[in-house]
C-alpha cells in the first residue's frame, strides 16, 4: 500500500507548529531517528515529524487534521514496547511524555486520574503518600508510561495476585482517529451498561484512539512483604512447586521462574552470587505479618517437598530490591550472552507450564539455537528467550522457533501474548489466535478508523483494514 | 579511510556495546540529563544517544559522527556512570560515548591546552594565591575565564590555598615508618581543599601509616568527558607509571577524591587494559575504605557526641565507586542521623561549569537545591565539584563526609 498516505508537507508542519508552538515539534533528523525504534529488536521506521501535545484538545486537533489529510499518526510513551509499535508508514509521531500529570487523587475512593505520559514508578512514588499503589508492576516500570501500559494491557511480576492493567482501568478519555473526544467507563468498579467499550480500548496498542486521561483504581500498599528464593535440582521440581502453590490457593503476590542459564545472567548483572542450579523460583507474599508468615511457611513446605536445594529469604529491603532489580532486568540482561535474541510472551493454562518449558527447549534443539526461559509462572506467562549469541546467520531460525512455540501454545488453549501485545511482531498469529473473531476486530477498527490513519501496520496489516 | 570506517575503528571494542543495547531505557531512569525540562526530546536522553549510534552504524542516520549537532547531543552525557549500575546487558555507556565524542572533538587551541594541562595550570595559579584569588573573585576575572576557558562567569570557585597539600605533606610529614601510603591527591584537594587533605594525613599518621606524595598529574576525568581520549590515555599512563613504582616498594595508593578513586580503580584499567594499571587498581583504597578497615580491626572507635542530622548527598561518582555503603555506615557510627538525597546536582565535573551547559546543570540540579534548602541541615557530599555546585546554588553548608566522620573518631 505504498503511496496510500500523504507525506507530511511544509504546510502540514506549519499547521502543527501553529497548534503546538515551535518547542513542541521536531523534524530534526536526530529526533526522528530516536523515535523510530522501541525495545523490539526490529528495524528503524522514521516518522516525518515528532509532536509533543500537552492537552487533549491539541491531540484532538492533530488527529482531526491528520485524518483529513490522510497522514498516518503513531503514538509513543516510554518507548519500551517489545513488539514494535513504530511508525512503519512514517507520518506523525505523537510523543505523549509531556502529558505526564496526576490530575486528581480520589484518596477515599482509592482512585487516581492521570495523563498518559506519566511514568509508572513516578506515579507509584507519588501514591505512596496516600498508602496506595497501582499494582501491575511491569519490569520496565522505571521507564514505561501509564498510557503505554493501558495500550498494551501490560502487567508483570505481581499479576498472579493483583491481575493486569485492564483490571484497574475504570475510565478513559479517548481521542478517536477523526478527532472526536469520548469518555468511556465511570468511577465505579461495577457497571452493567451495555457494551464494554472501555475494556475494548485496553490493549488496542494505539490503533483505536489516543488515551488522554486515564482513571485507575488503586490498592492499599501491603502492610508487610516478604521475598524469598528457592533453587531446584530440576525444572520439573520447580514447575511442580509453582503448580502446587497455585492449586492449593496459597496467596502469593509473585512466583517468578528463572532457568539455569538465566540464573547465571541475572546473578552476574546484579552481582548476586546465586548458587548454580537447574531452576530458581522468586516468591513474594503481601499482607499482614501473620498472613505473610503463614503464606511463606506453606510455600517453603511445598518447596522442600519438591527437593529445593536451597531456600533464602531476603533479609532486608535492600536485598529484596536487588533481587527484583535482577529479575526486572533479566530480558535485556540476556544480551550479555550475545547480541541476537528475540523474546516470546506466551501464556498457557498452568497445567501446561511444564510442557511449555520442555517444549521450548526441544524447539531450540531442533533449530540449533539457545533457549532461556523465565516467566511469571503464577499466571502461566512464559518469556522464552531465543538466542543465537553473535551468530547473525541464525536470526531467521530464532523467528521460526518462536513461531513454532506460538502455534503449539494456541493449540493447547493459550495466548501468543500475555502482556507485551501484538505490535508488528505478532500480527501473523492474529488469525490463528482468534479465528472468525479476528474479522470482528477488523470491523471494529474499520468502524472507528475507516481511513486507518491511527497506527497503521500495528496489530493489523494496512491492506486488511483498507481495501 | 572513510569516515564510517574511521568511526568503527575509534569505537574499537565499544562498537560491540552499541549493539548490546536493546533500548530498554533503564539508563534513562537514572541519567541526570534524561530527567530534565529538555529531556522530553528522545535525542536528549541516554537511550537516545545510544539509538543515535545504532542508527549511525546501521546507515540510518545519514550524518557523519563528527557532525556538530550530533556531537552536541552526545555531549549531554557527562559521564556520571549512574547508568552502569542499572544497564542489564552491561553496556559501558560513558566509555562508549567518550570514544564517539573523541571523533567529533572540537576544542580551540587554548581550550585544548588548558584541558590537557589543567593540573599545571592550577599549579601555576597556586604559586600566586592572592593574585589568583583576586582574579577569580573579580567580575573581570570571571569574564576572562568564561571567554578563555568557557567556564560560566556565575560560578564561585573555592580559593587557592596558600600552600599546596603536596608541599604541606613534604614539609610536615611526622612519620616515615609504618605502613606506606602513596597519596594520589588530585588537583582540587591539592590546591583548594588543603585543609581536608591535612586532616586525612594527620589521622592516617596517627593510625601508624606513613604518607608519601608520588609525582602525579591530574586524574584526567575531565579529559575523558571532553572526548580527549589520547590525552587522557597519556595522563593515565604517566600516573600509573609513577604509582606503580610505589606499589613495587610496598605502598598502597590512598585517595580522598571520588574522581581520583574512580580513575585509578576503574577508568585506567579500562582505557589502558595493561597489568600495571590493574595492579594500581587493586592497590588503591579510599580514605573511607581505610577507616572501615581500621574500625573492623578495632583500631578506631567512635564517640557519638556529634549526633545530629546530616543530609547525605549521593554524588554520582560515589555511587559509581561503590563507596556509598561504607560512607553511610561510618556516618551512622559517628552518631549522625542521616537523611539521604539521591538527586544529582548537575555539575558533572567541568560539564556543568561550562557556559554552554551551566543552565542545563541548574535544570538537572533544581530539585536537589530545593530539597536541600527546605531541609536546612548540614550536607555531606564526597565529590568536590558537587560541593561547589551545592554551595553556589543551595547556599547550605556542605563538606566531605570525612570531615564529619573524623570529628567522632577516637583512636584506640
Amino acid at each position: 500500500m505504498n503511496g496510500y498516505f500523504n507525506k507530511v508537507s511544509g504546510k502540514d508542519v506549519e499547521f502543527y507548529e501553529k497548534l503546538l508552538g515551535s518547542k513542541n515539534l521536531s523534524i530534526s533528523e536526530e529526533e526522528l531517528v530516536t523515535n523510530s525504534i522501541d525495545a523490539y529488536p526490529g528495524m528503524f521506521y522514521k516518522p516525518e515529524i515528532v509532536l509533543w501535545p500537552e492537552t487533549s484538545e491539541q491531540v484532538s486537533s492533530i488527529l482531526r487534521y491528520s485524518y483529513d489529510r490522510l497522514i498516518p499518526v503513531y503514538l509513543r510513551g516510554g518507548g519500551t514496547g517489545l513488539t514494535g509499535t513504530v511508525p512503519i508508514y512514517g507520518g506523525v509521531l505523537i510523543n505523549l511524555v509531556k502529558m505526564n500529570k496526576i490530575l486528581t487523587v480520589y484518596e477515599e475512593d482509592m482512585q487516581v486520574v492521570v495523563q498518559p505520559g506519566i511514568v509508572y514508578n513516578t506515579l507509584n512514588k507519588e501514591l505512596e503518600k496516600y498508602d496506595l499503589f497501582f499494582p501491575p508492576d511491569p519490569s520496565s516500570g522505571s521507564v514505561c508510561t501509564i498510557g503505554g501500559m493501558v495500550a498494551s494491557n501490560a502487567s508483570g511480576l505481581k499479576a498472579v495476585k493483583y491481575g493486569t492493567t485492564k483490571d484497574y482501568v475504570l475510565g478513559l478519555e479517548v481521542v478517536l482517529p477523526d478527532g472526536k473526544i469520548v469518555k468511556l467507563g465511570s468511577r465505579t468498579f461495577k457497571y452493567s451498561t451495555g457494551f464494554d467499550l472501555l475494556k475494548m480500548m485496553v490493549g488496542s496498542q494505539g490503533t483505536l484512539g489516543v488515551f488522554t486521561e486515564i482513571t485507575l483504581r488503586l490498592k492499599h500498599l501491603p502492610e508487610y512483604i516478604e521475598t524469598g528464593v528457592a533453587f531446584f535440582p530440576s525444572i520439573e521440581r520447580a514447575v511442580k512447586t509453582v503448580y502446587q502453590i497455585i492449586r492449593n490457593g496459597i496467596d502469593v503476590a509473585a512466583i517468578e521462574f528463572i532457568d539455569e542459564q538465566m540464573i547465571k545472567v541475572v546473578s552476574e548483572f546484579k552481582k548476586l552470587q546465586l548458587p548454580e542450579s537447574k531452576a530458581m523460583l522468586l516468591i513474594e507474599a503481601h499482607g499482614t505479618e501473620a498472613s505473610v508468615s503463614e503464606t511463606m511457611k506453606r510455600c517453603v513446605r511445598i518447596m522442600k517437598d519438591n527437593e529445593a536445594v536451597e531456600i533464602r529469604v531476603a533479609k532486608d529491603i535492600e536485598e529484596r530490591e536487588k533481587l527484583w532489580a535482577a529479575r526486572k532486568g533479566a530480558y535485556p540482561a540476556t544480551l550479555r550472552l550475545g547480541k541476537y535474541m528475540i523474546i516470546s510472551d506466551v501464556v498457557v493454562p498452568i497445567s501446561k507450564l511444564l510442557d511449555a518449558v520442555l517444549n521450548s527447549y526441544e524447539i531450540g534443539r531442533k533449530y540449533g539455537i539457545e533457549v532461556q526461559v523465565i516467566g511469571h509462572f503464577g499466571d502461566g506467562n512464559l518469556h522464552v528467550h531465543w538466542t543465537s549469541r553473535d551468530d547473525k546467520e541464525k536470526i531467521g531460525l530464532l523467528h521460526q522457533a518462536n513461531e513454532m512455540l506460538a502455534k503449539w501454545v494456541i493449540e493447547v488453549g493459550g495466548s501468543v501474548s500475555g502482556e507485551h501485545g501484538i505490535g508488528v511482531e505478532k500480527k501473523k498469529f492474529m488469525k490463528i489466535q482468534h479465528g472468525e473473531a479476528y474479522k470482528m476486530m477488523l470491523d471494529v477498527k474499520r468502524l472507528l478508523d475507516p481511513r486507518c490513519i491511527l497506527s497503521p501496520g500495528i496489530i493489523f496489516d494496512l491492506e486488511e483494514v483498507v481495501h | 579511510m572513510n569516515e564510517y570506517k574511521y568511526s568503527e575503528l575509534m569505537l574499537d571494542e565499544y562498537l560491540e556495546d552499541v549493539w548490546k543495547c536493546i533500548r530498554c531505557g533503564f539508563c534513562n531512569s537514572v541519567c541526570p540529563t534524561s530527567n530534565t525540562s529538555f529531556s522530553y526530546m528522545s535525542s536528549k536522553t541516554s537511550r537516545g544517544r545510544i539509538i543515535l549510534l545504532q542508527a549511525y552504524f546501521s546507515g540510518i542516520l545519514r550524518k557523519p559522527l563528527r557532525d556538530r549537532e550530533l556531537q552536541e547531543l552526545l555531549d549531554y552525557c557527562f559521564g556520571c556512570r549512574r547508568c552502569l549500575e542499572v544497564c542489564p546487558p552491561g553496556v559501558r555507556i560513558p566509555y562508549m560515548l567518550w570514544r564517539a565524542k573523541h571523533i567529533g572533538r572540537r576544542h580551540n587551541l587554548l581550550n585544548k591546552l588548558i584541558y590537557s594541562n589543567y593540573g599545571s595550570f592550577e599549579k601555576l595559579c597556586s604559586n600566586f594565591p592572592s593574585l589568583s584569588n583576586n582574579i577569580l573573585r573579580s567580575r573581570f576575572g570571571k569574564i576572562l575565564l568564561e571567554l578563555l576557558v568557557g567556564i560560566d562567569r556565575r560560578i564561585d570557585f573555592p580559593e587557592f590555598h596558600d600552600v599546596s597539600l603536596e608541599k604541606w605533606i613534604r614539609m610536615n610529614r611526622s612519620s616515615t615508618s609504618g605502613k606506606r601510603l602513596a597519596y594520589f591527591i588530585d588537583v582540587f584537594t591539592n590546591y583548594h581543599e588543603v585543609g581536608l587533605g591535612i586532616e586525612v594525613v594527620r589521622l592516617v599518621e596517627k593510625l601508624g601509616y606513613s604518607v608519601e606524595v608520588p609525582d602525579q598529574r591530574e586524574a584526567g576525568t575531565l579529559l575523558l568527558e571532553a572526548g580527549m581520549m589520547d590525552k587522557a590515555i597519556k595522563v593515565a599512563k604517566e600516573n600509573v607509571e609513577s604509582l606503580y613504582k610505589y606499589i613495587m616498594n610496598g605502598a598502597s595508593i590512598l585517595t580522598s577524591s571520588p574522581a581520583a578513586y574512580i580513575a585509578l580503580k576503574y577508568d585506567y584499567p579500562e582505557i589502558l587494559g595493561d597489568s600495571k594499571s590493574k595492579l594500581v587498581s587493586e592497590k588503591t583504597l579510599d580514605i573511607i575504605e581505610l577507616l572501615i578497615k581500621e574500625y573492623e580491626d578495632g583500631e578506631i572507635r567512635f564517640n557519638e557526641k556529634n549526633s545530629g542530622r546530616i543530609i547525605y548527598h549521593h554524588s554520582c561518582f560515589t555511587k559509581a565507586s561503590g563507596l556509598t555503603k561504607h560512607i553511610k555506615r561510618l556516618l551512622t557510627l559517628a552518631g549522625y542521623n542521616l537523611i539521604e538525597v539521591e538527586e544529582c546536582c548537575g555539575i558533572g565535573g567541568v560539564w556543568g561549569m561550562s557556559k554552554k551547559h551551566y543552565n542545563d546543570s541548574l535544570d538537572v540540579g533544581s530539585n536537589l537545591f530545593i530539597k536541600l534548602r527546605s531541609l536546612s541541615s548540614p550536607v555531606a557530599s564526597q565529590s568536590e565539584t558537587c560541593r561547589i555546585q551545592i554551595r553556589n546554588n543551595a547556599k547550605v553548608r556542605v563538606e566531605h563526609p570525612f570531615s564529619y566522620i573524623s570529628k567522632a573518631i577516637e583512636l584506640k
